[in-house]
């Protein structure tokens, strides 16, 4: 399964969305109501699911969905390099 | 004679409250493990051994020429003392040389100089060395094992505390209004102390130990024995026996032997039972801990990853400095939560392990918004009350996160399993 697959697929448990209703551009804070305690959480669920560490304040700084995919695919490569 | 406190290889099992302080700062009674036994002796010539991190923030406190400084263990007589001892009734300056032990555990050692050893590299080394050389002797007294040692003798050191004093008596105000149960002479109320109408003092049980500044308000019921701290607050509640507070804390509820430092708060309703609080924590409204199973077996806790029996049947939370709750937070019996964390209450239990710098939400462990920012807070916290964050505070925290990293990964983990 492709990386924005799965992120959307965390995205749809950890806040309780239809998959289909999330879209590259959804944007988290207010499309997808995800609150400052949502995202924490959602940073947690995106480190478990791709076993990653990324910098907190990196993290929360983005936006919506396919910041994310682009995010993630990043720091993928830098820990795997 | 020089004395000198030091922090043996079982500090980790005092974690969370152990990780920001050497051992012997911990409290029992009215002070802490070390100046308890420095009250011993007039005028101690002190010196400290302790964990590499914590030598920056202590040498602040103690003086740098006192800390860690190998040079204190030559040129005159020694008494070593382990800093977990918890110096009550035992005579510690009989000025008998031997290597005295508390069911095998070192308490301490008296040393003349001229059997000392200049050869020695280490602490450790000179305790073998005077082990193998000195008479083996066992003495009875306690060793604070684990936290909960601190707070099953509280009322025992406060006991002891207050037959030290040497100017019992109502110093400070007492207003005409409160009301006392039991013998009033068992009353301190130190010099700038306030106690207000509408309080009662119960010493039945205990003595009661109002520090300097503190001020008790109305709607207050204080069972002793109890020590409250230099400008400590209490805003009404049930402070029932065998509670020790501040300086510097602000408090509401019910709080039952409980052992709380300086500058925490817990300034609303919620009961709190059996618990030790470090430094600067704050509990949000309706936190309450539970300390007594419903089938009454013993307390079992987390002690460096391992459920561990306290063989007790009543046992709270320990909280570790900078640690906040949220409102409604429901801590579980035996918890151990660790340092600078936010937990935030969902209704359920929070389990019986909160690692340090982490988020606690919705029943998962997180890493929250990061170190960076937890110490940002806790700044901002320490501000409040007049406190400044130092450059070695913050070495130390960093220090911590990287040492408490496993176990929060692996929490985190298990979270999201």
């Amino acid at each position: 399964m492709d990386i924005a697959q799965r992120v959307k697929e965390v995205v749809s448990r950890q806040l309780n969305v239809r998959l289909e209703n999330i879209k590259e551009d959804s944007d988290f804070v207010n499309d997808l109501g995800a609150d400052s305690m949502a995202s924490i959480e959602l940073v947690a669920a995106f480190e478990s699911e791709f076993d990653i560490e990324m910098d907190e304040d990196e993290a929360l700084q983005v936006k919506n969905v396919g910041e994310a995919v682009k995010y993630i695919e990043n720091v993928i490569k830098e820990q795997q390099a | 004679m020089r004395l000198i406190i030091f922090e043996d290889e079982f500090f980790d099992k005092l974690y969370p409250i152990s990780y920001l302080r050497p051992v012997f700062e911990l409290k029992c009674g009215t002070i802490s493990l070390r100046e308890r036994i420095e009250r011993e002796f007039k005028n101690p010539d002190s010196f400290y051994f302790m964990r590499d991190y914590l030598v920056p923030v202590f040498s602040k406190k103690f003086g740098s020429n006192r800390v860690n400084q190998m040079s204190s263990l030559q040129g005159d007589d020694l008494l070593i003392v382990n800093g977990r001892l918890l110096a009550l009734d035992i005579e510690l300056a009989s000025g008998e040389e031997g290597y005295f032990e508390i069911e095998g555990q070192l308490a301490f050692i008296f040393v003349k100089k001229e059997n000392l050893d200049s050869s020695v590299s280490s602490l450790g080394e000179l305790l073998k060395v005077m082990k193998s050389k000195l008479p083996n002797k066992t003495v009875s007294a306690t060793m604070i094992d684990f936290p909960w040692n601190l707070v099953q003798n509280n009322s025992r050191a406060i006991k002891a505390d207050f037959d030290r004093l040497p100017d019992k008596g109502i110093h400070g105000e007492l207003s005409s209004q409160a009301a006392i149960v039991g013998d009033k002479n068992l009353i301190h109320i130190a010099e700038g102390a306030s106690v207000r109408p509408f309080v009662t003092l119960d010493t039945t049980n205990g003595p009661i130990i109002i520090d300097k500044n503190a001020i008790i308000h109305p709607m207050t019921h204080i069972e002793g024995p109890n020590y409250t701290g230099e400008n400590t607050y209490i805003f009404g509640g049930n402070i029932r026996e065998g509670c020790s507070f501040g300086p510097v804390c602000r408090l509401h509820g019910e709080i039952e032997e409980s052992i709380i430092h300086g500058y925490s708060n817990k300034h609303h309703d919620g009961f709190l039972g059996h618990a030790y609080l470090g430094e600067w924590v704050n509990l949000g409204a309706f936190t309450t801990n539970s300390d007594l199973k419903n089938d009454y077996s013993s307390v079992q806790l987390y002690v460096k990853g391992e459920l561990t029996d306290s063989e007790d049947m009543k046992v709270g939370s320990f909280i570790g400095d900078h640690t906040k709750t949220s409102i409604g937070t429901i801590i579980n019996t035996g918890a151990m939560i660790g340092v600078m964390s936010n937990v935030v209450g969902s209704g359920k239990l929070i389990p019986k392990f909160v690692p340090s710098f982490c988020w606690y939400l919705n029943d998962k462990v997180t890493k929250g918004r990061g170190m960076k920012k937890m110490i940002e807070t806790s700044g901002k916290a320490m501000s409040r009350r007049g406190v400044e964050m130092t450059a070695e505070d913050e070495e130390m925290f960093r220090v911590v996160y990287e040492l408490t990293k496993e176990e929060r990964t692996f929490w985190i983990k298990k979270s999201f399993a």
